[in-house]
């Protein structure tokens, strides 16, 4: 198992777009993957989870991936959450 | 039409601007009552296979509408349909379905339709409203299914006349599926500006007012109304003189919304003749047709960070070369100024590491970056760029310049690459425009020195004011500081334009206050040569320029440099613009 810490960073949070290019991302892993935020922890392949999850800008997250490809899952992540913290429209 | 009725006056929300007149539709949008089917255990599975099916069924109508929306509207309007999709396929959801379907022996449609209850109720009820719009996407979502479980079609909806259409809360897939050319207008009891139908009403300039609250005890189909998007005003059963006064603003904004299509194929150019460049900030190669769509003269600034940051790895040099080459080509010819990559402050990628700094933003950012830990990157950059110089009219940009030797070592790196290149047989542009950011103040101050080594300058103002007044932008204490309008910003940008005149170079703004309409005459009036903005902001400060003179802007600057405060810098710039235009062309 791996984990490692995130700031959302994007303006709007991790909303509808933001939330969809995660689950895009997690769900070609294999591993299973999570991301809490104040104790709370979702599946990171359910976009409901994520937007239940109200992270917005600042918010702090782990990431918490177990699996077989849990190296190529977090690197994969990792890159879509900078990818993120340059959105600035707002859906 | 001839009731008596009482003129109510309803406020809400200003969602979409302009202003419409006419009866009022009011949409349920509600499907039949979902009643509690109790199975058997053996039909579990069957239950479950429906649900599948209906999921997918709705999945597949909603590529066709993503497909609709993106061609009738724009891709980023119908990135909803994208999300709503991938709510279709969320594990946790099926997962809950198939668990109450199962435990619980209930019907698919029951199942489905408690499980987007929980969500939608778990949405309302959270705190930041970009988040609790969401549940309105919940609940179209759940009507698509229910739809398909039920066996009945959404068919548009059709609208005998043009109407003002009101619903509790529109969900994206009303606001697509009504005929287009009947919607006047949208009036919503719910909603939020960031609500999708919202962000869709907008972007397909249709007027919209949401949080009307309690609307629906007030309306009934068929009323007679106004609905005002700028004010966020909805009134019912108007007397002739409301009706009167409304129609006349709503000609108004209909003169306006066709002097700036109009404009899309005009030159920036004042009454007295003077072109100014108009171009455009972009961040993604995406982004260069809707440059050339909104008629801009160029991209004045094409940040490259992302590139840096959106891998865990270098962007190698022959996929820069790749990227710079299909932007430049996009341009059809334009000018391209590209900046190179300004990292540093608090934008690091993962394979650039620097010692701790106590002030990044004093710190090792820019150009400086360049000298201390990313070199081999600047020269990659700087040769992906040459050899995709000769496809275009490709500028080169450095950003953050502090003093000339940082010019004049960034010139002998790129005589090196240049050299490498020609060595290597790689074919590459001879000579590209090399241009220098001026968003510091001691750049600001030698502007004519650093002017003499270079092609053209930049004025980025947000750093600028930052450091001019030495405040950090984020400091909530020092906002009253953190002012664009200090004088001394103003007296630095008009130094910098004549600095750079006097050497024979020309300067543009990339900046926020290059899209600042208040400022638009104050910069055409300091003879700024290029103003590069968002696309967005575009059309408004073209039509400000066509409609001023050189020398009314100068008068206008010579005003300015009168006052003393940035209070009565602010109060200047709002009068002279209320006195000039009508206040409705501030964006």
């Amino acid at each position: 198992m791996i984990t490692k810490s995130f700031v959302v960073k994007n303006q709007y949070g991790l909303h509808a777009r933001p939330a969809r290019m995660i689950v895009e991302e997690a769900s070609k892993f294999r591993s299973a993957i999570y991301i809490s935020k104040d104790g709370e922890e979702i599946n990171a392949k359910s976009i409901m989870g994520i937007l239940t999850l109200e992270a917005r800008k600042n918010s702090e997250l782990i990431l918490r991936i177990e699996g077989e490809d849990e190296e190529e899952a977090m690197q994969a992540l990792t890159e879509v959450m900078e990818k993120i913290s340059l959105l600035e429209e707002q859906f | 039409m001839a009731k008596a009725a009482k003129e109510i006056r309803l406020q809400g929300v200003a969602a979409s601007p302009g202003v419409v007149i006419g009866p009022v539709r009011i949409l349920t949008g509600e499907v039949a009552m979902i009643s509690r089917r109790t199975i058997e255990a053996d039909q579990a599975a069957a239950e479950m296979e429906r649900l599948m099916q209906a999921l997918n069924q709705s999945s597949e109508e909603l590529e066709i509408i993503y497909q609709q929306t993106s061609a009738a509207y724009s891709p980023d309007a119908a990135q909803i349909f994208r999300v709503h999709q991938a709510m279709l396929s969320d594990p946790m959801v099926i997962d809950e379905c198939r668990d109450m379907i199962q435990k619980e022996r209930v019907g698919a449609e029951y199942a489905f339709s408690e499980v987007m209850d929980r969500y939608i109720e778990k949405l309302s009820a959270l705190g930041d409203e970009m988040f609790r719009a969401r549940h309105a996407d919940v609940r179209d979502l759940k009507r698509r299914v229910l739809h398909h479980l039920l066996g009945s079609e959404i068919a548009p909806i059709v609208l005998e006349e043009p109407s003002i259409i009101f619903a509790r809360e529109l969900t994206p897939s009303d606001t697509v599926h009504l005929e287009r050319g009947k919607v006047l207008g949208f009036a919503m009891d719910f909603g939020a500006r960031t609500s999708h139908a919202t962000i869709l009403a907008r972007s397909i300039n249709v007027p919209a007012v949401v949080g009307l609250k309690e609307g629906a005890a007030s309306i009934k189909d068929g009323d007679w109304a106004i609905l005002d998007g700028s004010e966020g005003v909805l009134i019912l059963n108007p007397t002739p003189v409301t009706e009167a006064f409304y129609r006349k603003r709503r000609e108004k904004y209909l003169d306006r919304l066709q002097r700036l299509e109009k404009l899309k194929d005009l030159p920036a150019r004042t009454l007295d003749g003077k072109n100014i460049e108009l171009a455009c900030n972009i961040e993604f190669i995406e982004e260069a047709e809707s440059v050339i769509a909104m008629g801009g003269d160029g991209v004045g600034l094409f940040r490259t960070e992302y590139l840096f940051l959106s891998g865990a790895e270098l962007p190698t040099e022959e996929r820069q070369v790749e990227e710079y080459t299909r932007l430049a080509k996009a341009m059809k010819g334009k000018p391209l100024i590209i900046r190179t990559f300004d990292l540093g402050g608090d934008k690091l990628p993962p394979f650039i590491t620097l010692p701790p700094e106590q002030n990044p933003f004093l710190g090792v950012r820019g150009v400086r970056l360049y000298f201390n830990g990313a070199s081999s990157l600047f020269r990659t950059q700087l040769r992906a760029i040459y050899r995709a110089g000769l496809h275009g009219d490709i500028r080169i940009m450095l950003p953050m310049i502090t003093s000339v030797e940082e010019i004049i070592q960034c010139r002998r790196i790129i005589a090196e690459i240049q050299e490498e290149l020609r060595r290597e047989k790689l074919p590459f542009a001879e000579q590209l425009p090399l241009g220098a950011m001026i968003e510091v103040p001691a750049a600001a101050v030698v502007a004519d020195l650093i002017a003499k080594e270079c092609d053209f300058l930049s004025i980025g103002t947000n750093d600028l004011v930052q450091y001019t007044v030495a405040v950090d932008r984020g400091n909530p204490h020092l906002l009253y500081l953190y002012q664009p309008y200090h004088p001394a910003v103003f007296r630095l940008i008009a130094g910098v334009i004549q600095k750079a005149h006097e050497q024979g170079v020309w300067v543009g703004m990339c900046g926020e206050m290059a899209g600042d309409p208040l400022v638009t005459m104050i910069l055409i009036g300091m003879g700024l040569d290029e103003f590069s903005v968002s696309p967005g902001s575009l059309p408004y400060i073209k039509e400000i320029i066509r409609n001023v003179s050189v020398e009314e802007c100068e008068e206008m600057v010579a005003q300015l440099f009168e006052l003393a405060s940035i209070d009565k810098i602010q109060r200047f710039l709002n009068d002279s613009f209320r006195r000039k235009f009508s206040m409705e062309m501030l964006i």
